[in-house]
């Protein structure tokens, strides 16, 4: 059964559109996403590249169904979360997601922050989810922020505090929509640094970053979008080397120069 | 007339002002929420209806909506009002407030930047728990000033009840001091508004120190 569950793909999605505008006719329609079909497997650390607009964001906020998608189907352990009878929320404690404007929330502690949802939603006792929160302050070097609010942290810091915020609600998944973008240069380390070990940890991971160096270190895979399509998958070695692909080769020499 | 026996009269009436005041404020808060609420339901015709009240409410003196609760139900379906008028007053203060209230409440929603519910949702909270958790102790804090300001108002509006003749404060006040020819009367009144909005601005000031502890 266990052997069975691995061999599987964490996620599967079949045929996915996102159309914005569709309803409104006052707008103009957008493809964001055209019918993109992939699977996602378990230590998968998948890297999303390819120039603004092209739907990177869009697909990755569909994964979680932060946008809800036109057509085609997202199975996530073999269930499908775009049928309407599925439990979206239970199913979102178990995909964990950065953004780039970290989100955390002004009115709790950091501690508070990363302990909120173990305890209210996955009803584990306080005592336990604290000393969770503090290991996972510990393992990002912020235990001494615990008592901290989240405005008197820098943006590295409170990029770190939202990554094991995800991380406390143990997910099968984590994504990340431009984690170092909002960054001061110097702070952007620090972030690439966690997502590193958690990479190495072992976690499935899909990133939408600018950073290449992330991507050739521990990326396993690289997708290319452009128009809301996939028009490159592949390992980093072959993706950086010899990329086919003339409008790929382009991107990278601007974004590698 | 003693001044004792005048104070105590007037006590009378101060008691029935703090009742409105304190009624009003307990039916008005929560029941502005639901107002905001449906002034931003995703249904248009839910929302223009809301809409439609919240400026009758704001663009209609009060006295008019207070004579409007009390002598409607008579004039309308013929119903007896006797025993009424004081209900009347509390669900016409608490309906003209409310309307205010949602407003307050709304500017103060939008104070909150989506990245907020995203946050929220992407942990696995659903709407409710989303709002009460995450949204409302933000907007609170947000809008604690603007809602000092209407209590402040609230309680100088309390007068407004002498329209149903109902003997609160000033009423009194204004009989004393025409069947007395003294002026004294007013001054206590005015005393009373004076100290029950300190009472409150301090009030608020301490809530609103309460919620300092960040940004
Ligand atoms: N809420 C929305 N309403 C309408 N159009 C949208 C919305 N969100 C995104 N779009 C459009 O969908 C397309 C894809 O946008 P998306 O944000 O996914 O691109 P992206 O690859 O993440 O770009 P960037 O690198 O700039 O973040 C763009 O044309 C964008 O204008
Ligand atoms: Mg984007």
């Amino acid at each position: 059964m266990a052997e069975n569950l691995f061999n599987k793909p964490l996620i599967r999605v079949e045929n996915l559109f996102k159309i914005f505008g569709e309803n409104d006719t006052k707008k103009p329609t957008v493809n964001a996403i055209d019918n993109v079909s992939l699977e996602i497997n378990r230590g998968d650390v998948m890297v999303i590249i390819g120039p603004s607009g092209s739907g990177k964001s869009t697909f990755l906020r569909s994964l979680n169904l932060l946008e809800q998608p036109s057509s085609g189907h997202i199975y996530v352990n073999d269930v499908d979360i775009t049928d309407k009878n599925v439990d979206i929320d239970k199913h979102r404690q178990k995909m964990g997601m950065v953004f780039q404007h970290f989100n955390l929330f002004p009115h709790l502690t950091i501690l508070r922050n990363l302990t909120i949802g173990p305890e209210k939603l996955q009803g584990r006792s306080i005592k336990d989810a604290e000393r969770e929160g503090m290991e996972l302050l510990e393992r990002v070097g912020l235990a001494d922020k615990a008592r901290s609010y989240p405005n008197q942290l820098s943006g590295g810091q409170k990029q770190r505090i939202a990554i094991v915020r995800s991380l406390a609600m143990h997910p099968d998944i984590m994504l990340f929509d431009e984690p170092t973008s909002a960054l001061d240069p110097e702070m952007v380390g620090e972030v690439l640094e966690i997502m590193k070990d958690l990479a190495r940890s072992g976690m499935t991971m899909v990133c939408v970053t600018h950073e290449m160096g992330f991507a050739r270190e521990v990326g396993t895979r690289i997708l290319f979008m452009e128009n809301g399509r996939v028009t490159a998958d592949g390992a980093p070695d072959e993706f950086f080397n010899n990329p086919s692909n003339p409008r790929l080769r382009d991107f990278l020499s601007k974004v590698l120069q | 007339m003693s001044f004792s026996t005048m104070l105590y009269t007037m006590g009378e009436g101060m008691l029935r002002t703090c009742a409105i005041f304190i009624l009003t404020i307990l039916f008005s808060l929560p029941l502005g929420l639901v107002i905001m609420f449906l002034r931003r339901s995703r249904f248009f015709i839910v929302r223009t209806i809301t809409k439609f009240y919240i400026a009758v409410m704001r663009g209609t003196p009060l006295m008019l909506q207070l004579l409007m609760w009390y002598f409607g139900p008579y004039y309308l379906f013929g119903m007896n009002i006797r025993g009424y008028r004081f209900a009347a007053i509390i669900i016409g203060f608490s309906m003209n407030y409310a309307a205010y209230f949602a407003e307050i409440y709304r500017g103060g929603m939008e104070t909150i930047p989506q990245g907020q519910y995203e946050a929220a949702e992407v942990l696995g909270y659903g709407k409710a728990q989303t709002f009460f958790k995450i949204i409302l102790p933000q907007v609170v804090k947000a809008i604690l000033p603007s809602v000092t300001n209407e209590i402040i108002t609230l309680v100088k509006d309390t007068s407004l009840a002498f329209t149903l003749a109902y003997n609160e404060m000033f009423s009194l006040a204004k009989q004393i001091a025409a069947s007395q020819t003294s002026f004294v009367p007013f001054v206590v009144a005015g005393v009373f508004y004076f100290v029950a909005n300190y009472a409150v601005a301090f009030t608020m000031e301490f809530i609103e120190k309460k919620f300092d502890y960040y940004k």
